[in-house]
């Protein structure tokens, strides 16, 4: 599963959309080609495989630049440990052998938990926002990494992910567990199922869920992490 | 006999009679026909000199000979398979990632460290692999594991490519091999960037590389 624009140019863009900057490709669908010819891309820390051409690898630290980001790191923990990746060439990016779904970003906002971002464009700023119970529930903790900006982005999956479409008459409830990552203009709140059968063992295992109310997508992972309240 | 891909985790290979395969013991999954299976002390082909020779290099891992009419049905582990056809040619892979083999192919152990000094010894150390490796040489098909997919880069004298120890998983063709640091005053402070080893391949030949940094 691709986001939009992922196959292809944007409709509408100019005709030197994209020159001169990294190019991502899926080789596979576990693999990540970026082509690069002296611009840079940030990647998870040791996620590169192999590459042709010249490179070098620089460890920077995500979750915002400069004291600000520094001092929200500390307190959120939210901290991803990124590379810088610079060079002429082919570089090839895999994590664990999950699968890997390409983003195209066009100002807006990408919501993702740092460990399921694989790879940005240099271009796109990350940053942490605090995300209140749902994060807990998630497994993930209370804070999570945002990308924003246009270029190209790289989230990785436990299984092929599926991108859901929200609009206003249609809002989604998602598994805690299974969600990757969300874009678009969304809310979400924290809803319980959890009643006197829960308390009793005789929950559904779906005590809880993310529901989704406004227009964008999010993407879910065939697959649920360990949560909170994934047993209830 | 080349190998039919089944699905991405399962290979079938066609067998007659007075043909032989070597298949890790205990890969086989499911099997029609006449077909026998015979524990290899020896973990494959030549005399006592070489599995000696494989004992004493650390790639002796237990293999069976397949033989018989019929099919069998490889896999292990639920690791991904990757088939490779050899035209003359040599694979230079690691014994434990070696599911099953064409019995025409030549087997057989290279001391790695003799490639690139002592840097070559060092390589062994860091990626694992140990000082030896596996060749296999002729014309015929190997099935190969790995974690995750495999994808296959080329390597030509004009494109060096460069590989994740861990990622590694085989090379074919005439292809030099030593490692490359990119240590830095970063990594000694404990800042690195996890990249500071790399697997430098250089010739002419193929590398295949598996999508996930987990050994097997």
């Amino acid at each position: 599963m691709r986001g939009p624009g992922a196959l292809g140019l944007p409709r509408g863009a100019p005709a030197d959309y994209g020159r001169g900057v990294a190019q991502f490709r899926l080789q596979g669908s576990k693999v990540l080609a970026v082509d690069m010819a002296g611009d840079a891309v940030k990647a998870k820390n040791g996620a590169m495989v192999a590459y042709d051409g010249r490179m070098t690898f620089k460890k920077k630290t995500g979750g915002g630049e400069g004291l600000r980001g520094l001092v929200t790191r500390r307190l959120t923990g939210e901290q991803m440990a990124v590379m810088e990746v610079t060079g002429k060439g082919t570089c090839y990016f895999a994590d664990r052998a999950s699968e890997i779904n390409l983003v195209e970003l066009r100002g807006e906002k990408l919501y993702v938990e740092a460990s399921n971002l694989l790879c940005t464009d240099a271009a796109l700023r990350t940053g942490t926002t605090f995300t209140g119970l749902r994060g807990a529930a998630q497994g993930n903790g209370l804070f999570t990494t945002t990308v924003e900006g246009r270029g190209q982005a790289a989230i990785t999956s436990d299984g092929p992910a599926v991108v859901l479409r929200v609009t206003r008459e249609y809002p989604l409830q998602v598994d805690p567990g299974a969600y990757v990552a969300h874009t678009g203009d969304l809310k979400q709140h924290f809803q319980s199922g959890v009643n006197l059968g829960t308390f009793l063992g005789e929950g559904s295992g779906e005590a809880f869920q993310i529901r989704f109310e406004g227009e964008g997508l999010v993407y879910v992972q065939p697959s649920e992490r360990n949560t909170l309240g994934g047993d209830l | 006999m080349p190998f039919t891909v089944i699905n991405s985790r399962m290979v079938e290979a066609r067998i007659g009679p007075g043909e032989r395969l070597y298949s890790q013991r205990g890969a086989m999954l499911a099997y029609r026909g006449e077909v026998s299976f015979t524990p290899n002390i020896q973990g494959g082909q030549g005399g006592i000199g070489s599995m000696l020779g494989r004992r004493i290099a650390g790639e002796a891992t237990p293999l069976m000979t397949v033989e018989g009419s019929g099919t069998v049905m490889f896999g292990h582990g639920g690791h991904h398979i990757h088939v490779v056809d050899l035209t003359g040619e040599t694979l230079y892979v690691e014994a434990d990632r070696l599911l099953a083999f064409d019995g025409s192919l030549r087997q057989g152990t290279m001391f790695m460290g003799s490639q690139g000094g002592v840097m070559g010894m060092v390589r062994g150390q860091f990626t694992g692999q140990g000082l030896f490796t596996t060749t296999l040489q002729g014309h015929g098909s190997t099935a190969v594991m790995a974690h995750g997919g495999v994808i296959e880069l080329p390597i030509t004298p004009q494109r060096t490519v460069h590989v994740d120890p861990q990622a590694y998983v085989a090379h074919r063709g005439d292809v030099q091999n030593k490692l490359s640091t990119a240590l830095g005053w970063r990594e000694m402070v404990g800042r690195g960037s996890g990249e500071g080893f790399q697997l430098e391949l250089s010739g002419e030949g193929t590398v295949y590389v598996q999508a996930s940094e987990e050994k097997l």
